[in-house]
């Protein structure tokens, strides 16, 4: 079996500007085609633009893909090609498999019916018999997580319930591609984090295809392997999504900087905040580089806002000498709800552990993200050194300062 | 399952081949076709009181007023054979099959909305839904018209069995109809006004409310082909024969070919619209 699944070969689709002239161009095709003559499809006409020409690209089974660009590029148009709503005006699209879209979330939901009464709708509509969606409806309904709601009629629900429920039965429709589109963005970040990111993870080990439209570049990169980056009807580049998405950042103004990083390559940083001052605090609240083994450190930074942050993310990376991560951490992992900081502000940061490292030269790395956690202020790569020291003798990369028991039978 | 969507790929097709598959589209479309007609069923009467009431209301008020013109000299209704109110209301009531298909299936993709834009799915399924709920409706009118003929102690033909398949070219036609005139009001939304007009035109110049014309109306009652697809299950059902056999069969016969080619008009061409609505 081939393994790709999703083929676009120069797949170009015009729109037109203008709702009447356009529907008097679609009855003329149509009346060239009814008399078997080949529309011509391939020039413009008056008010008429490309709104993707000459796009090619390949997904294979299993495969995630990232689209970005800025609005307007293309990039529903792309997946309305995939799910099969539009026809190519030039060029060949080969799609293998069902296809699950999420290009609009409850699109076919009626206000007046009930939560229960739409999933079987949607469903229907989505390819699920009655019988699966029996199967599946008390699934469906604890995934969306609306409670009682479920009984109501969905006009009164809030956009995030509305998003929930429509995502859960596209999901639960077992699709081999899924097409989602922007939709994550309205549920809330919370539904997003707990659900829908983990949903699917599942769904990709299942072998399900994604492909994933956003403007949450955060979302994209944890999710997808490969993006690509689309601009006004072109593929202007496609690869790796870390690759890929700093230098789509790259490319607004709001970046004006680069940070190398040494195992990563550059990330744009907008130093909207900057790190100016680091350092390592032993338990007396000396400033210290040479650590024993055992103390309790605080590792700070002071970030200087020069422009107003609102929950921005602060995180370290400690590198051995080998430039191996020993370990990162950061307040989005660790839950911690940083807040709103006027410009001008100075952030005092303090990651507070007990150095349990083994003895050795060691580098810190402190970066200042944006509550998205993935286009960045700045980023101070192996900035700090530091070297830990035993009092006694260990072997390895950790102290773990095992307690010995002994006990004779 | 390869989809392969190349530019004016679906006329390249061949006839008999996509004929095929457009049944096949079809008959796996039927649990969304129930579904659709489901969701529209609670959604109509949800938010209603009389709910469906107002099935009933209609032709009600319309024979009373014919039978009031009738009474007050106004309007010659002409000679029936059976009392004038079970006459007139079967006819209307076969009538309407028609006139609230044309009007459900004309509106039917327009109403779809975002739908349609917004995800990939037979859209036949909508068009054979909305027919359904005018024919849900005329099995709710039927049973007014057996009130009244055991009102009026009317026996009707032992042939009144065929009844329901004597109608079947009138569905098929307003089907067919329904195909282009939905796709047109997705170009043109004055179409569901054009419908409006012409069906309530249409029931005064048939012989629905009143029996066989005479002079200009009768020249063009012999051209409109919805006349005696009216007309013969109207007498299959009070005199078990039907008079003008001949017209019959060739309204069906024309009927059928509607059907077949404005079905295939919009196969062909329903992509290139929903892209434009």
């Amino acid at each position: 079996m081939e393994d790709r699944i999703i083929k676009f070969e120069g797949v170009s689709k015009k729109f037109c500007k203008d709702l009447k002239r356009s529907m008097y161009y679609g009855v003329k095709d149509i009346a060239k085609n009814i008399f078997g003559i080949q529309a011509n499809t391939e020039i413009l006409r008056y008010d008429e633009f490309w709104a993707l020409d000459d796009v090619s690209f390949e997904v294979e089974k299993g495969e995630t893909l990232g689209i970005i660009g800025p609005n307007g590029a293309g990039k529903t148009t792309i997946l309305k090609l995939i799910a099969g709503i539009l026809y190519p005006d030039k060029g060949r699209v080969e799609v293998d498999g069902k296809v699950g879209s999420l290009i609009e979330i409850g699109a076919g939901f009626h206000p007046n019916l009930t939560g229960r009464e739409n999933i079987y709708v949607n469903g229907a509509i989505l390819g699920m018999s009655k019988k699966e969606i029996d199967r599946k409806i008390n699934d469906i309904i604890e995934f969306a997580d609306i409670g009682d709601f479920i009984n109501s009629p969905v006009k009164y629900y809030s956009a995030g319930m509305y998003v929930r429920l429509g995502f859960s039965i596209a999901v639960h429709s077992e699709p081999d591609i899924l097409l989602v589109d922007e939709v994550l963005a309205v549920g809330d970040e919370e539904f997003q984090r707990r659900c829908a990111a983990p949903k699917i993870r599942e769904l990709l080990n299942k072998g399900i295809t994604i492909v994933f439209v956003s403007h949450n570049l955060g979302l994209i990169q944890t999710i997808c392997k490969k993006t690509m980056w689309v601009e006004e009807g072109i593929v202007k580049k496609m690869g790796s999504s870390g690759d890929i998405i700093s230098q789509y950042l790259l490319s607004f103004e709001k970046f004006p900087d680069t940070a190398i990083i040494s195992h990563y390559g550059p990330i744009p940083i907008s130093k909207d905040a900057e790190i100016i001052d680091y350092g390592i605090l032993d338990s007396k609240g000396e400033q210290i580089n040479i650590v024993p083994i055992g103390e309790e450190t605080v590792i700070f930074i002071k970030v200087k806002v020069n422009k107003k942050l609102e929950y921005p993310h602060f995180g370290l990376t400690i590198k051995n000498e080998n430039r191996e991560v020993i370990y990162h951490t950061n307040t989005s992992w660790q839950n911690v709800k940083t807040g709103v900081f006027k410009e001008g502000k100075v952030v005092n940061v303090g990651f507070k552990q007990k150095i349990i490292l083994g003895e050795g030269n060691y580098t810190v790395s402190f970066a200042v993200s944006y509550c998205d956690g993935i286009s960045f202020c700045d980023w101070k790569d192996e900035i700090l050194n530091f070297k830990v020291i035993s009092r006694k003798k260990i072997e390895g990369i950790l102290d773990l300062n095992s307690e010995i028991i002994l006990r004779e039978n | 399952m390869k989809k392969v969507l190349i530019p004016e790929g679906l006329v390249r097709e061949g006839i008999f081949k996509s004929f095929k598959e457009m049944v096949e589209e079809l008959a796996s479309s039927r649990e969304l076709i129930i579904r659709l007609f489901i969701r529209d069923f609670l959604a109509r009467y949800k938010q209603s009181f009389l709910g469906i009431g107002w099935i009933i209301i209609m032709p009600v008020i319309i024979i009373g007023t014919f039978i009031f013109m009738n009474k007050s000299g106004v309007l010659n209704i002409g000679e029936t054979s059976i009392p004038y109110p079970a006459f007139a209301l079967l006819g209307l009531t076969i009538y309407q099959l028609f006139s609230t298909g044309l009007t459900a299936t004309t509106n039917s993709l327009v109403n779809a909305g975002s739908m349609v834009v917004k995800i990939n799915f037979p859209k036949e399924s909508l068009i054979i839904s909305s027919i359904a709920h005018s024919i849900f409706d005329f099995i709710v009118r039927i049973v007014l018209v057996i009130l009244v003929f055991l009102f009026y102690k009317i026996v009707p033909s032992y042939r009144a069995i065929l009844f329901p398949f004597l109608l079947i070219p009138l569905i098929f036609l307003t089907v067919g109809l329904g195909f282009i005139l939905s796709l047109l009001n997705c170009i043109v939304r004055d179409t569901t006004n054009v419908v409006s007009l012409l069906t309530s035109f249409l029931l005064f110049l048939t012989p629905v409310l009143y029996s066989e014309p005479k002079g200009m109306l009768k020249n063009f009652t012999r051209y409109n082909i919805i006349s005696p697809l009216i007309n013969a299950p109207r007498e299959i059902v009070i005199n078990g024969y039907i008079s003008k056999s001949n017209e019959y069969i060739v309204a069906t016969i024309i009927s059928f070919f509607i059907f077949l080619f404005c079905w295939r008009f919009f196969h062909l061409v329903e992509p290139k619209i929903a892209e434009r609505v």
